[in-house]
């Protein structure tokens, strides 16, 4: 067995679906859920076995460009494939609840499964161009399931602004794909490290630093880091398995990812890394104070998710791959876990996701009560759950690496406790604040049996054996009471004040403006698209219609028509003046090789 | 078995065929089609197995024939093309019963491609001036009839007239430049006439004049500027499998003969030096003429709403594209030879442009028009057409991960290789300019709502031979090996 069948499996789902079993919604997400499970297999198959292959010599020029498309199945990719997998496996049979009534089924699970095909290129692609491709197909799958319902125009933006947004940092990935080919005539990671190795960096230091920054443009856009985050939010018009599946675990994840597949172009230059270490810990601080004001149970969630990523592209930024690895793989089961049990809240409250129209609903829905407290626990990081582990070994290494950054990501442990404990307040407890909470229901087996298993994982995943087992990578940290004391402090004193703000409240009791409108990004954002860019557009425009249209193509087809008509006039008939012109051409080209030097 | 049984094999099959249509009526079309196709497949499969020239030349028939791999290369893309071409006519029967009146029977259109398969075959072999003149006559005169096929039709009979004096005057000048090449050098067989040429001195303006007129004939054939402007009017006049045919088969063979006349002319030249030799003009040249032809090409396309019309500017633009490469005949980085990349991007051609023209025969037999439009909504009346059609206009326009995208990253590349800027500045405006029309389709396709609801009927043979090809397009695209496999 080959990884090469990880990505063929997800393909040949789409090729049927879309081809052969589209009329039938059932049909397709059989082909779809058998596919992602079969993914999984082959996954855990493969687990003992370490290779790389190159399938294919995609593009060969000589000594200039190579690119293969070839897959690296090492830890990494690995401990990587089994979140995707596994996840991915959970998200698929939950939908298939979720979406039992949705007209267009077919489509959203040929969606699904374009998006783990691309999510797995991203994987075990073994060089920057493949990883490329596969990035812009993510964008691609990501952009169809937010605008899933693009009947409903909110979704529809959304759905553009993603794709917008990625865009912009893909062009920085680009360009930095491009520099590195330049700087180094390699684009696979194996030949980038080889050159790392060989001690050619010293002489462009500079260049590599710019790079390393203009790939984690593209980080910054996947992965919803600020300037660029704004997309994130919006998406969760999408359905809610997609948002678990693809705005939570995995997909924005991936830039994390990339960013540890090229460590070694971070670790050998240290502007670069100091650079995404602060962007990291701003998004984090910067989401976790946006997280305490929404009252839209997706968007807290949306905030938390980016505040998480936040905390990884820190910890990659400090120069510890592993701390980011461990903490996006714990991370992917109880930020699954919390975003399924929002869509089951959803879906038993009838697509109400106002946590303030909620409420109550933990004597109702008591399995996903204890899920998604299970899931909140881990995320504030209480103590022995999988989350403490993960997020122990990032303020140990912010820690020692940088104290402005471990006061920072100690704030931002309180301001989780916080919001979190106000979201498992405001809608599990108390009284039920409309009529659809009232007469919520605990929702079907088939939904609470990933939420289960995600539980399960959510628990016990941090635990060094647990983590061996599943690939995933460990940091090489150690126990650290100043660390377990502070983050115990932070966590009890959020969680604590959470609590008593909120019980028994039945509206925001304070809203602050500017982070209930988070920072005014967005109007910003307005403000210069419609002055700025639209100015440029305009100009742009102007000088389209007077050179490109008006001279060249404009000219050229009026040149033609214009010598047609001449011709025309002097002689009868077209194919007189083609033969015409054919001797004008023999003139022409025999003046021009003969007399012409 | 010696190289030339298979053109022997292939004029065999037509006039098998030719009996097979006056004895056996009851055949029809299809059965016609079916074992022309049949025929033509065994000899392709035939085709690895042939022999060059023996070691010590004994017939006559190798100082006319060559038999080296990329003869071979180009006899399997003139077999490949014949094949499709015979299945899109099966397609495009109906139609053309429409202006054929009573009594006109289709037969002949059905067996023409196959004698003008074995015309296309000897010109991929052909190394001696007279036996150029003569395939190439044999191909030609092929075309003529095809174009001219719907008798009742005013447009292809315009096409086929303007075809026929145009062609004409084209032959004439080869058959001018033919004269003035053995004037100068006194021998006929390329390899010679390759040695002569480079021992003879102070002849340049002669061997220039020969050239040029030589030029002129190919450049006719290939579409090349100032020799293009037959190409749209005899596409849209033309039955669609025949512009499909003149579009690979044609332009396929004419690069082939060009490419080893230019071989001969430029020896072991090497790149341009700007030395002013003849051989450093004839590069200088052909770069202006491929500039020109894909600025022309391209450009033109822009405004075009009729389907044909819009390939055959898109034609134009692609032999620019090959022209480039040849004119780039050293490459230095690169390992592969100019004649290398013709073939590839000749090879990549083929299946992009028979899928486009093989969906709008299928559309045009249920609609009785070309124009971009009757394309509107095509995505929901047939998703399957549109999906090739999406494929292949994707890989006219070159897009990553088609087979389009290799053809034309090679010739960006080899131009590179010889530092070409200002040809390489066209071709990236010529490449972009293709994105927009090529878009046209795709926008009329996906965006525009249908005119008519109807589902269009696809055949099954027909159906398995777009699957085919639109899958040749991506997987030839993902890996380079299998073209240049065939190639070396």
């Amino acid at each position: 067995m080959s990884p090469a069948l990880l990505l063929l499996l997800p393909l040949l789902s789409v090729v049927v679906i879309f081809f052969g079993t589209k009329w039938s919604g059932t049909l397709s997400a059989l082909v779809s859920v058998a596919s992602v499970a079969g993914s999984l297999g082959v996954t855990l198959a493969l687990f003992s076995t370490d290779s790389s292959m190159v399938a294919m010599n995609w593009i060969a020029l000589g000594d200039v460009l190579q690119v293969d498309i070839g897959l690296r199945w090492d830890r990494l990719a690995r401990g990587m494939m089994f979140v995707v997998t596994l996840v991915g496996t959970l998200v698929h049979v939950f939908s298939l609840a979720y979406m039992r009534e949705d007209e267009a089924k077919a489509r959203y699970f040929g969606c699904l499964s374009l998006f783990m095909f691309s999510m797995t290129g991203i994987v075990l692609a073994d060089n920057l161009v493949m990883m490329f491709i596969f990035w812009e197909l993510v964008g691609v799958s990501s952009y169809l399931l937010i605008g899933h319902w693009f009947t409903k125009a909110s979704a529809a933006d959304a759905a553009k602004k993603a794709f917008i947004t990625n865009r912009i940092g893909d062009f920085g990935f680009l360009i930095g794909i491009l520099m590195l080919f330049g700087l180094t005539g390699t684009v696979s990671f194996t030949g980038l490290e080889n050159w790392l190795a060989g001690g050619h960096a010293g002489a462009s230091a500079g260049l590599l630093t710019a790079a390393a920054l203009c790939l984690f443009c593209g980080a910054v856009g996947k992965s919803a880091q600020a300037p660029l985050h704004v997309w994130l939010p919006d998406a969760m018009e999408g359905p809610t398995p997609v948002s678990a599946l693809i705005h939570a675990a995995t997909m924005v994840a991936a830039g994390v990812f990339m960013l540890v597949r090229v460590g070694f172009l971070i670790e050998a230059s240290e502007t670069a890394g100091l650079v995404i270490a602060w962007v990291g810990g701003f998004t984090a601080l910067l989401a976790a104070l946006m997280a305490t004001q929404q009252d839209d149970i997706k968007k807290i969630l949306a905030y938390s998710t980016l505040s998480q990523l936040g905390y990884m592209v820190m910890v990659v930024g400090l120069g510890s791959g592993e701390a980011a690895m461990f903490h996006l793989y714990t991370h992917a089961f109880f930020k699954a876990l919390l975003f399924l049990g929002a869509g089951a809240i959803i879906y038993a409250c009838h697509h109400e996701q106002n946590i303030w129209k909620m409420g109550g609903l933990k004597t109702r829905m008591p399995i996903t009560f204890a899920a998604f407290g299970i899931g909140t626990l881990a995320l504030i990081a209480f103590p022995f759950t999988s989350g403490f582990f993960s997020k122990e070994a990032i303020l140990d290494i912010a820690l020692h690496e940088n104290k402005l950054l471990f006061l920072i990501a100690a704030g931002v442990a309180f301001l989780t406790a916080f919001y979190m404990s106000r979201l498992l307040v405001v809608t599990f407890l108390g009284a039920p604040r409309s009529e659809h909470a009232g007469h919520a229901k605990e929702v079907s087996v088939i939904m609470f049996v990933p939420l289960l298993i995600l539980a399960f994982l959510s628990v016990v995943a941090g635990y060094k054996p647990v983590a061996e087992l599943l690939q995933a990578q460990l940091p090489d940290v150690h126990w650290n009471w100043f660390v377990f004391f502070v983050s115990l402090a932070t966590m009890l004193a959020g969680a604590g004040l959470g609590f008593l703000r909120y019980l028994d409240k039945r509206s925001e009791p304070k809203v602050i403006p500017v982070l209930a409108n988070k920072f005014y990004f967005d109007e910003a954002y307005g403000w210069a698209v419609r002055n700025l860019q639209d100015g440029l557009a305009w100009v742009v425009r102007g000088l389209d219609a007077l050179f490109i249209d008006g001279l060249a193509v404009g000219g050229i087809t009026r040149l033609t028509e214009g010598v047609g008509c001449l011709f025309r006039r002097v002689i009868t008939g077209n194919l007189q003046a083609y033969s015409y012109l054919f001797g004008v051409g023999v003139f022409v080209l025999i003046y021009f090789t003969v007399f012409l030097r | 078995m010696p190289a030339y049984i298979l053109e022997l094999i292939v004029v065999g099959l037509g006039l098998i065929l030719l009996l097979l249509e006056s004895f056996l009526p009851r055949l029809g079309a299809k059965g016609l089609a079916a074992i022309g196709s049949v025929g033509l497949l065994v000899v392709l499969f035939l085709l690895p197995s042939v022999t060059g020239a023996p070691s010590e030349s004994t017939g006559i028939i190798w100082k006319f024939y060559s038999a080296d791999s990329l003869a071979l290369f180009y006899k399997g893309l003139a077999l490949i093309t014949t094949i499709l071409v015979l299945m899109m006519s099966v397609v495009y029967v109906p139609v053309m019963q429409r202006y054929l009146g009573t009594g006109g029977g289709v037969g002949e259109y059905l067996i023409l491609p196959v004698f003008t398969c074995a015309g296309l075959m000897w010109m991929a072999s052909a190394n001696d001036l007279t036996s150029i003149f003569v395939s190439l006559e044999v191909v030609t005169i092929g075309f003529y009839i095809m174009v001219a096929y719907m008798r009742r039709n005013v447009g292809s009979l315009e096409a086929g007239v303007k075809y026929l004096i145009l062609g004409a005057v084209s032959t004439g000048f080869l058959v001018y430049g033919i004269a003035f090449l053995f004037g100068v050098t006194g021998q006929t067989n390329l390899d010679v006439i390759s040695t002569v040429l480079g021992l003879l001195e102070g002849q340049d303006k002669i061997i220039l004049f020969s050239f040029a007129l030589l030029l002129v004939a190919f450049g006719f054939k290939v579409a090349a500027v100032p020799f293009q402007m037959w190409v749209p009017d005899v596409y849209q006049g033309a039955p669609t499998p025949t512009a499909a045919f003149l579009s690979v088969g044609s332009k396929a063979a004419g690069f082939i003969v060009l490419s080893r006349i230019v071989d001969a002319f430029l020896g072991d030249h090497g790149v341009q030096t700007g030395d002013g030799s003849y051989q450093d003009q004839i590069q200088r040249v052909l770069l202006v003429v491929a500039g020109a032809t894909i600025l022309f090409g391209s450009l033109a396309a822009i405004p075009q709403t009729n389907f044909k019309r819009l390939m055959a500017y898109s034609s134009i633009s692609h032999a620019g594209f090959i022209l480039l490469a040849l004119a780039c005949a050293y490459p230095v980085r690169m390992d592969m030879a100019s004649g290398e990349v013709v073939a590839f991007y000749l090879a990549a051609y083929l299946p992009m442009t028979m899928a486009a023209f093989f969906v709008l025969c299928i559309v045009r037999s249920s609609r009785g028009e070309e124009e971009i439009s009757v394309l509107d909504g095509l995505g929901k009346r047939s998703p399957f057409l549109a999906f090739v059609l999406l494929v292949s206009v994707m890989g006219l326009a070159g897009i990553p991960l088609t087979v389009g995208f290799l053809g034309k990253l090679y010739v960006f590349q080899a131009a590179l290789d010889q530092g070409h800027f200002v040809l390489l500045a066209i071709a990236t405006l010529g490449a972009a300019a293709g994105f927009y029309y090529y878009f046209k389709v795709v926008r009329s396709m996906y965006w525009n709502a249908p005119s008519d609801q109807d589902a269009i009927a696809v055949g099954t043979g027909s159906r398995v031979l777009l699957a085919l090809l639109a899958a040749a397009i991506i997987f030839l695209g993902l890996n380079q090996g299998i073209i240049l496999g065939f190639l070396r």
